[in-house]
């Protein structure tokens, strides 16, 4: 299991579309995958889960994978927040 | 059909679409229905398990023939709402956890599914964030589907409306309207949305009648008789027999906006009868089914309005996105031409990096080239976006709202900076693009001649110029009756301003919805201008009246309605030249 922390940078934070595309690039993993901000921890594969975490620009992300892929979907996600998933920062 | 109360009345509202529509209303509400608590036998669990998931499964085809339709039909952006659609209706996470709530708490399927989905949306809607706000519209319109399915109750999503059904509803969202257009509603009727709602922007692209009357719900009742009026945001509930023949005939007047009769124009740019080419050309403001059927007849984009861009928003998108959706239009219509118009919006619109600004009179105030000028950063993104969508050498740039030549030079230099900032980059782009201005603020038509020295072309925009120099608001209605395109002040401007531009050889264009008007097209052709812009319904009748038109006779026929005493003078005679040639 591997664990990384990061932040949300695009302005316009986790909307719909950042959520779709997160799930798309988790879902390619065997891993499980969670997400947890302040409270509450999600399952990275459910869009439902993802758009749950209402979570705006600067929140604070704990990214947590387990399985055989875990290093390369922990990689991907972060990759992928810390862009700002091609959106304006 | 419901019993209906037979008082006549008439809704005033915001003009959103224009079209004529003459049918009946069906109220929907597309909102989350609500389901009533019951609870259950263990025994009935895996049944009421096996029912969600089928309504789950009818969901996502449903989502999936709308994603593939809309990907063809609009621009994707359309259909990624449908794709994120899907994706939540298929979340197999969200499904397994109302699952074992259905199991541990022995309630039925669709009550456990919408309370959870409530739970999951409520905190999404306590964000302060309209995006976030957003995603919980896209769970609630998921969740309706299933629910209907479920429940079988309001419209099958598939089955078609009744013919001239008109649908009236609090709110609309943009998929609601492709929804229901495919269904064939024949007109919308809202209490809420704004005329530049990328749901507005929708139903204008789908050439669909559309008003928003607040409260307009409490005013009708499904199964009441009803005439929408588009362009002038009116309905009428229970009409008059006298009313419902008079509209029925305007509809016929206005022509059906059957877009693919323009597939049988076989000359463009058309030409008078005496051989004089009018280049007739549409106007657009968001990628739409009309944009084919133009491009295959290589009919030009006369003007392409860039607002969408701000939609929903407060600032544009960056360079790159914006250059993605101007170059994707350029391409579309590679072997013709497209104008785009730079950003004209208002303060209400645009944040600018201060406080709230309330202004005591937006129409005169700080809006279109003026606001771009005192923002250059914007103006210079959107322009380097444009500049690199010109590769294709059909593109030029139009800028709105110009006062004062001055405004026009200042605008041009920013262009020029841009230009040398993307040579420097080595990015390619056309060296000579061309540069116009809008004519629609009096001051400008009055000095036409500097501006036509400077301009590479003219596009007159004869709505606004009309209000300016009328000093009338169309939408007021005390005043509505002063605005008139044919008054002779105005017409005596356009003239004005397509003298100045023939003297010095360069184009001009009216664009404005008068350029789609049969006695607009007379007046212009009349007047001498090079073109006329239009909303895409109205391209091919002008382009069979113009080949009707003798340019020379028209051309004497004109010169005394610069003397006319009226509007209904002018357009007594406008009309008079009409009849004379449609009766050919």
């Amino acid at each position: 299991m591997i664990t990384r922390t990061t932040y949300v940078v695009n302005r316009l934070g986790l909307h719909a579309r950042p959520s779709a595309q997160l799930v798309s690039a988790t879902s390619k993993f065997q891993s499980e995958v969670f997400i947890t901000r302040q409270d509450l921890r999600i399952n990275a594969k459910s869009i439902m889960g993802v758009m749950m975490l209402a979570a705006e620009k600067g929140s604070e992300l704990l990214i947590e994978a387990d399985g055989p892929d875990e290093q390369a979907a922990v990689e991907a996600v972060v990759q992928l927040i810390e862009s700002g998933f091609g959106e304006e920062i | 059909m419901v019993a209906v109360a037979s008082k006549r009345k008439v809704i005033r509202g915001i003009p959103i679409s224009s079209g004529i529509a003459l049918g009946h209303v069906q109220v929907v509400l597309p909102g989350l229905l609500d389901v009533a608590e019951k609870s259950i036998r263990a025994s009935e669990v895996d049944k009421e398990i096996a029912a969600l998931e089928k309504a789950v499964e009818d969901t996502a085809q449903e989502l999936r023939k709308l994603h593939q339709s809309a990907g063809r039909k609009i621009d994707s952006s359309i259909s990624k709402v449908f794709g994120a659609q899907l994706l939540i209706a298929t979340d197999r996470d969200f499904l397994n956890q109302v699952r074992a709530e259905i199991a541990s708490q022995q309630r039925n399927a669709g009550f456990v599914y919408n309370l959870m989905v409530r739970k999951a949306t409520h905190q999404l809607q306590l964000a302060n964030n309209p995006y976030l706000q957003q995603s919980a519209q896209e769970i609630q319109a998921v969740a309706e589907r299933v629910l209907s399915h479920l429940y079988g109750v309001g419209e099958k999503s598939t089955s078609r409306f009744d013919p001239d059904t008109i649908l009236v509803a609090q709110s609309f969202t943009p998929g609601n309207i492709l929804d229901y257009r495919q269904r064939r509603a024949a007109g919308f009727l809202a209490c809420e949305g704004g005329a530049h709602s990328h749901t507005a922007l929708i139903a204008r692209s789908l050439l669909v009648p559309m008003v928003v009357a607040p409260r307009a719900l409490n005013k009708l009742v499904s199964g009441s008789q009803i005439i929408l009026d588009g362009a002038n945001g009116r309905a009428i509930i229970n009409p008059t027999e006298a009313e419902w023949a008079d509209y029925t005939h305007k509809r016929e007047r206005l022509g059906p906006a059957m877009i693919s009769r323009i597939k049988r124009l076989t000359e463009i740019p058309p030409r008078t009868a005496d051989d004089v080419p009018v280049q007739v050309a549409a106007n657009l403001e968001f990628p739409g089914p009309a944009d084919e059927i133009l491009a295959a007849r290589k009919i030009p984009v006369g003007l392409y309005r860039t607002e969408f861009l701000y939609l929903e928003r407060n600032d544009p998108p960056d360079e790159f996105a914006q250059f993605r959706f101007y170059d994707r239009i350029a391409e579309r219509f590679a072997e013709s031409h497209v104008v785009f118009r730079t950003f004209d919006l208002g303060s209400d619109k645009v944040r600018s990096g201060g406080p709230n600004i309330v202004e005591p009179n937006p129409a005169l105030g700080w809006r279109g080239i003026r606001l771009m000028l005192d923002m250059p950063d914007v103006f210079r993104t959107q322009v380097r976006a444009i500049l690199r969508a010109s590769t294709r050498r059909n593109v030029s740039i139009l800028l709105p709202m110009i006062s004062d030549l001055s405004e026009f030079l200042k605008a041009k230099k920013l262009i020029g900076q841009a230009a040398l900032e993307l040579r420097r980059q080595g990015e390619s782009f056309d060296e000579r693009i061309q540069v116009g201005v809008m004519v629609e603020v009096p001051s400008a038509a009055l000095m036409a001649e500097s501006l036509a020295e400077q301009a590479d072309f003219v596009h007159i925009g004869t709505n606004d110029l009309t209000q300016y120099t009328m000093s009338a608001d169309r939408s007021n209605d005390r005043v509505a009756g002063l605005y008139s395109p044919f008054h002779p002040s105005v017409i005596k401007l356009v003239d004005m301003t397509v003298r100045a531009c023939r003297k010095l050889n360069k184009p001009v264009c009216v664009c404005g919805e008068t350029a789609g008007d049969p006695l607009g097209i007379i007046l212009y052709v009349g007047l001498g201008v090079t073109g006329v812009s239009m909303n895409p319904g109205k391209v091919f009748d002008s382009c069979r009246l113009i080949k009707k038109i003798d340019y020379d006779v028209l051309r004497h026929l004109v010169i005394p309605l610069l003397s006319s005493q009226s509007a209904v003078a002018a357009t007594r005679r406008l009309q008079s030249y009409r009849n004379a040639i449609e009766n050919k």
